[in-house]
């Protein structure tokens, strides 16, 4: 269920982001980011990916703020907000990452610019990297 | 239309055992072995004469364990759904309806059986079957969360009001408030306690979500011809459609953004509406699966009842209850006020009102719409007849 294999398709993004680096895949022929990611591309019938490098920049897609002590967010302080980021550097995909620096009751705009850092989650025993989010206009950065 | 499917097959009998979660007398198997007796009796057909199963959600009850209990003489056809959530029930009409259509059972049962200390809690069942460690760590791991993610784009980019929610749950209250065999059975929505209970996932509060229960529910689906002979009035299957559209699916929430904050639907009610020959104001009443408010919202949206610039007006307390609401749902009171038994209770109640026998009647009901696991990768819906349509 959560154990990755080193033949997942999403093995270089694992690997990329041990490293503190963001990296997604486009289609190695046609160009079309793929996230998740596919072993055939469907728009042009070819196989395999190139993966490139990505600043860690994005804007909010949606987000909740989870107060409930779910199973398996021990790790997670209470409340904390979930953001789901669109990255406009890789065709607008989306990832799923946490927002940090926002107030307990603050509402999340939609639509923000974000910067990330490479964080950690602990979930049970292991320790998986995380994009961790904060809203760039708190560094006076947003364009 | 499809004429191959439509009115072709009926539901001729219902049963269920519903306990309060983690309080079943039974264990699961007995559950679902009662609940299976029961529909039978309701019907009048031998329950040795039953010989197809067909389930949904993971259900974990392999048919073949319950042909000593049943008498089973033949066990003919057995099938389950894809997919962790509700978004299997009325496809498992749809399967059940192939089996018969095509020959290869006579009577089959459609089933939900879950009691928690055989199966544990649903929603850590549904869940695994989506988590991973995208979601792990970013804190997602319940289906609560990743239904609010959908619900806050719903509300705070598609503008669609967080009252519709409230209007939908206070619907599925004023219904289960008066039906003895519900879970709120006596107890109004009050908008105060509503907002003051606690905050699970934003924008949820508790009373946004279902709650579990322990039980199983069982109907019995055959030929429209075999139905006629059988005791109770028949409830036709007239149409059943299931799937997901391009865009859609379990996609680390990548879905296209024009579907992010829909049910998952879309096909399926464009392709339900145009096999039965039917539109939404054909619809009596619905029973709309809602494991989350924003999400029966939403499965309103999706089946072409509202969009979402006029949701606001048509997802009114008034207009979705029994007996002079537009659309009455959730006559029973739906998963949150009725009870949850993975939701086989919104199928049971499609039949019932049909029979005139729900809690909250709707006069002269001749179709009702049943939708399945809103927000789930794979969703299904289907509509009830009464003879009168057929």
């Amino acid at each position: 269920m959560i154990e990755a294999s080193p033949k997942d398709l999403d093995a270089p993004y694992w690997a990329a982001l041990e490293q503190g680096r963001l990296n997604l895949p486009t289609c190695k022929n046609c160009g079309v980011w793929h996230w998740p990611p596919v072993s055939r591309c469907a728009e042009c019938d070819s196989w395999g990916l190139d993966w490139h490098d990505i600043p860690l920049e994005g804007e909010i897609f949606s987000w909740t703020r989870t107060w409930h002590p779910f199973g398996g967010t021990e790790g997670l302080e209470k409340p904390f907000v979930t953001v789901v980021v669109a990255i406009p550097a890789a065709g607008n995909r989306r990832l799923m990452g946490l927002l940090e620096g926002v107030a307990d009751t603050a509402p999340v705009p939609i639509g923000a610019a974000v910067k990330g850092r490479v964080s950690h989650t602990r979930y049970g025993e292991t320790e998986i990297p995380t994009i961790l989010w904060h809203l760039a206009a708190r560094d006076g950065d947003a364009q | 239309m499809n004429k191959a499917l439509f009115g072709k097959t009926a539901v001729a009998g219902v049963g269920v055992q519903q306990f309060k979660r983690g309080t079943a007398p039974y264990s699961e198997r007995e559950c679902l072995v009662r609940a299976i007796i029961q529909a039978c009796e309701d019907a009048g057909l031998d329950p040795a004469d039953v010989d197809g199963f067909v389930s949904y959600g993971d259900d974990k009850n392999e048919p073949v364990r319950l042909m000593s209990d049943l008498g089973t003489k033949e066990l003919n056809w057995t099938q389950t759904v894809f997919g962790g959530g509700g978004g299997g029930i009325a496809a498992a009409f749809g399967s059940a309806a192939g089996a018969i259509l095509t020959g290869q059972a006579k009577a089959v049962i459609v089933f939900r059986a879950l009691v928690q200390d055989a199966s544990g809690r649903l929603s850590a069942a549904v869940m695994a079957h989506h988590l991973n460690p995208h979601m792990a760590a970013a804190g997602l791991v319940a289906p609560a969360q990743v239904c609010a993610l959908r619900a806050q784009r719903l509300f705070g980019y598609h503008g669609v009001p967080a009252e519709t929610a409230e209007a939908f749950l206070q619907a599925c209250y004023y219904h289960g408030s008066r039906n003895p065999a519900a879970v709120a059975y006596g107890s109004e929505f009050d908008h105060d306690a509503y907002m003051a209970s606690r905050m699970i996932a934003e924008p949820f509060h508790l009373f946004d979500c279902s709650r579990e229960n322990d039980g199983a529910g069982a109907l019995l689906l055959v030929s429209a011809e075999h139905a006629r002979d059988l005791r109770r009035p028949p409830v036709h299957l007239l149409g059943v459609t299931q799937g997901a559209e391009k865009g859609w699916g379990d996609l680390l929430e990548n879905d296209d953004a024009d579907l992010y904050a829909s049910g998952g639907f879309g096909s399926v009610a464009r392709r339900l509406w145009e096999q039965t020959d039917l539109t939404p104001t054909d619809i009596d009443v619905a029973q709309i699966y809602e494991n989350f408010s924003a999400q029966g919202v939403t499965s309103l949206i999706d089946h072409g009842f509202c969009t979402y610039e006029s949701a606001s007006e048509f997802i009114r307390f008034e207009n979705l209850i029994a007996p002079s609401g537009q659309l009455p749902v959730n006559t029973h009171g739906g998963n949150t006020a009725q009870g949850f038994i993975h939701g086989i209770g919104i199928a049971l109640e499609a039949v019932q009102c049909l029979r005139g026998e729900s809690a909250n009647p709707v006069p002269d009901a001749k179709t009702c719409l049943l939708a399945g696991g809103p927000g789930a990768p794979i969703v299904s819906s289907a509509i009830f007849g009464t003879a009168a349509m057929v």
